[in-house]
């Protein structure tokens, strides 16, 4: 009887070099944890690139509201927040499959706090500009 | 084996999708949803058209190439998902996170620059 092989030399398990360099070590988890990991990295890229689209937007269309050095400030802003969360985005993938593959407890977001904090600076300026001025 | 990934049929008889979970499924409507944002964030900028010149519409071609390049691979993603499920493991796409990642970087470095330029 042909003896069945480990999941490891199956025909899906081929890791690129570069997946083998980033990954080494630990075993494959569970597919639907990797798909999962997969759409949460999606969704926050979402989040950058909703992030990116109000930076364009800014700049582009709010020339009657804010004056030039605040618009170009927030415009600033918001996309370099949405860059840091794109990055932030593929290493917090990156640590999560990592954490998968040895079976360790999920890291914390830090791209969370992030988020947060640049929202709040954002939103800030745009009540002292827009409200109060 | 040497069946072209884009048009062979997708795996086992029956439901195409052996996961009651529907996770090919909503992963790829994830990319879907993923390459639409792309290219609604990058189309934004087209209102810079008459300021900036042909730079915009290269920036928003780069974004459309890399949309057009997501949604072109959609159905190998879905199939090799599909397969992963079945097989009890899947290696994780590692370069298509990287490249997308990388693609909205850049699309936010292109801003910067045309805010401050």
């Amino acid at each position: 009887m042909p003896s069945t092989p480990p999941p490891p030399s199956g025909p899906d398990s081929r890791r690129s070099r570069f997946a083998e360099k980033l990954l080494p070590g630990g075993a494959e988890p569970d597919p639907r944890f990797t798909l999962a990991n997969e759409r949460t990295f999606l969704a926050w890229i979402r989040t950058s690139l909703a992030l990116l689209a109000g930076g364009i937007a800014v700049e582009a269309f709010t020339t009657d509201v804010f004056p030039e050095p605040i618009r170009r400030g927030l415009a600033v802003l918001l996309l370099l927040l949405g860059m840091l969360l794109s990055a932030g985005s593929a290493v917090r993938w990156l640590r999560v499959e990592a954490s998968l593959r040895s079976n360790r407890p999920l890291p914390l977001p830090l791209i969370g706090p992030l988020l947060a904090a640049g929202c709040a600076v954002a939103a800030a300026v745009v009540i002292a500009v827009v409200v109060l001025a | 084996m040497d069946e072209d990934p884009a048009t062979a049929p997708l795996p086992g008889d029956g439901p195409l999708d052996g996961d009651p979970g529907l996770q090919p499924e909503r992963t790829a409507l994830a990319w879907g949803r993923t390459v639409l944002t792309l290219i609604a964030a990058s189309a934004m900028s087209l209102r810079w058209l008459p300021d900036q010149g042909p730079f915009v519409l290269a920036m928003f071609g780069l974004t459309v190439a890399a949309g057009t390049g997501i949604y072109a691979t959609q159905r190998r993603r879905y199939r090799r998902s599909v397969e992963g499920i079945r097989a009890g493991h899947l290696t994780p796409d590692t370069a298509a996170v990287f490249w997308t990642a990388g693609a909205c970087v850049v699309l936010g470095a292109l801003g910067v620059w045309l805010v401050l330029s």
